[in-house]
């Protein structure tokens, strides 16, 4: 009698399967995922403000660059291109998706290994709880983090260069922004459960963000690009996004591709997340199959 | 008889120090071949945008207007210089740098500092490893470049370039000494070589002219000696100028270079005595 009190005591009721009460603990420890992110941020003060400064930092030599080459603000080329010759529009509605890119790559795909460094990644493994949570977590915080980063970008450009926006385009532009990052958290998921079977991922996320920034319209119109890498650039989100946020954001914005972004991106958003979660379920199952949390 | 290294002359127990931390380091390098191949081949990926957002803005392979600043209308090889040599930063400030920082995170730092030796050695076997390592992975991007990109490389601008190449790297080493420095006391040095990373590659010549940046800025810029470097191998590469006409360049380029030893060695033994006696060489 005694011995079933003593385990009754112990039994911590855990919410299963396809709850709602396991959807709110699911998002829980999501939230804590990210609060705990931020707390590690705000440990190192110079780090966190260094972070927040890099995103100017790296925008400015695509800038200056530009600007040199052209001779002043405008390029002939470029509105050939696209209608519009605005270089430092161009290049910030452009840029301001690096640093999401890196997001995926480098934040969400280095969540695990980061917990396998600290040497909590077992702890986590064990708790009841989905380990895509940790991922999230880690999605959410980068990607306010950034939000925050492409904040001091857009100050900068203003009062240095001045910039002319569509106002009104600012909505469906940010509802593009949603889509796309959506459809990166998928691909976040995919190198966070390749970081778990190669254990120098490092070099697939630099490969992959290398890859993707080459191919996607940043700094220069898709149709620069040979014909192969176009079509290949369709496979990430960043592409469409791109186009369809300059439409709304640019005026005399012509797209080089003509096609419906919003579609595009909803078909990229479901292959994207399905693929993550499904390459990262069968990734969890085989590393603890294997044994290979501990290895480094 | 054994005769142990110690038994040797200062010299020579000094060189065999810098030899063994350069085989280790290479040895380091070498097991993970990935990681090899990836330095020597993956960096070109990173100006390649660089190179089609000029093709977009000047719709061709040469602008005027850049050759009003640059000296040279082809923004191609401009760009693929710059890359080049800032690889040698990257790889210098960050590798040297956290080369301390390293052996905390692997235990191994207390048996460095307990070896009876002078640990500036320790740290010319690291850099050199460094050095020889960037030069490889150079050596590959620059005869990418020239298979891709059509960069004109003569053996005759080979030597003089070698010899900036040079001069560089002291310079670095004379930074990334600092850094170690700074790594011993305060243990997390990567924001601060971050930070340094990132004033060279605004202040200095890497992707644009530095006379596109306003005057203030031209100012932190001749202070770095990767400006000079650049401003060099650029001249002699593209514009044909002979390494003569450049002494001043050349002058600046070995002062500073004078002055980062000078302040690399003097805070790096200063903040070793400093850790020795606070007891915190092992501390995270």
């Amino acid at each position: 009698m005694e011995k079933t009190e003593k385990n009754k005591l112990r039994q911590i009721n855990c919410p299963s399967g396809y709850s709602w009460a396991n959807l709110k603990a699911e998002l829980r420890a999501i939230w804590e995922g990210n609060v705990k992110a931020w707390k590690i941020d705000f440990a190192y003060p110079v780090s966190f403000i260094r972070q927040l400064i890099s995103p100017v930092v790296f925008m400015l030599p695509y800038l200056l660059y530009g600007l040199v080459l052209i001779g002043g603000r405008y390029s002939e080329n470029l509105a050939s291109l696209v209608g519009t010759g605005d270089a430092v529009a161009f290049i910030f509605t452009g840029y301001i998706m690096m640093g999401f890119i890196g997001t995926a790559v480098w934040a969400m795909g280095f969540s695990m290994r980061r917990e396998q460094w600290f040497g909590t990644l077992e702890a986590i493994y064990v708790t009841p709880a989905s380990r895509l949570g940790q991922v999230l977590g880690m999605a959410v915080h980068s990607t306010i983090h950034q939000g925050m980063g492409t904040l001091m970008q857009f100050l900068f450009i203003y009062f240095t260069f001045g910039l002319t926006m569509n106002i009104s385009g600012i909505l469906p532009a940010l509802g593009i922004f949603a889509l796309m990052m959506f459809a990166l958290y998928g691909f976040g998921i995919v190198i966070a459960a390749l970081s778990l079977i190669l254990k120098e991922g490092w070099i697939v996320s630099d490969s992959f963000y290398s890859v993707m920034s080459i191919l996607s319209p940043v700094a220069y119109p898709l149709t620069v690009l040979p014909t192969l890498a176009q079509q290949a650039s369709a496979i990430f989100p960043t592409t469409p996004a791109l186009i369809g946020m300059r439409t709304f954001l640019i005026t005399d914005y012509v797209p080089e591709v003509v096609g419906n972004v919003f579609l595009h991106l909803v078909i990229l958003c479901g292959v994207w997340i399905l693929f993550g979660v499904f390459i990262f379920h069968i990734t969890d199952k085989y590393v603890r199959k294997k044994g290979m949390l501990k290895k480094f | 008889m054994t005769q142990t290294v110690y038994e040797n002359s200062s010299l020579q127990s000094n060189l065999f120090v810098v030899w063994s931390e350069f085989k280790k380091n290479m040895k380091f390098l070498t097991a993970y071949p990935v990681i090899f191949v990836f330095w020597a081949v993956f960096p070109i990926f990173w100006f390649i945008p660089f190179i089609l957002q000029g093709q977009a803005f000047v719709g061709g392979l040469e602008s005027p207007s850049f050759g009003l600043v640059a000296g040279t209308e082809e923004y191609i090889p401009f760009i693929v210089i710059g890359a080049i040599l800032n690889s040698y930063v990257n790889t210098l400030l960050y590798g040297v740098g956290e080369s301390i920082r390293r052996e905390v995170l692997q235990g191994t730092l207390d048996y460095v500092f307990a070896a009876p030796t002078n640990k500036v050695f320790v740290l010319i076997g690291k850099a050199i490893s460094e050095s020889v390592s960037s030069t490889i992975f150079a050596t590959s991007q620059l005869a990418l470049s020239v298979v891709l990109f059509g960069l004109d490389l003569t053996l005759g601008v080979v030597l003089p370039v070698f010899f900036i190449v040079i001069l560089l790297i002291m310079g670095l080493y004379g930074l990334s000494l600092v850094l170690a420095a700074v790594s011993l006391m305060y243990k997390q040095s990567h924001d601060v070589s971050e930070t340094i990373g990132y004033v060279f590659y605004v202040f200095s010549p890497v992707r644009y002219p530095i006379e596109s940046l306003p005057s203030w800025a031209q100012v932190v810029g001749k202070l770095i000696p990767l400006t000079y470097a650049l401003i060099i191998v650029r001249g002699i590469m593209l514009i044909g100028t002979p390494l003569s006409e450049m002494y001043f360049e050349v002058l600046m380029l070995l002062i500073i270079d004078a002055f980062l030893i000078f302040a690399g060695f003097y805070m790096f033994n200063w903040m070793e005595d400093k850790t020795k006696r606070s007891g915190t060489i092992s501390h995270f």
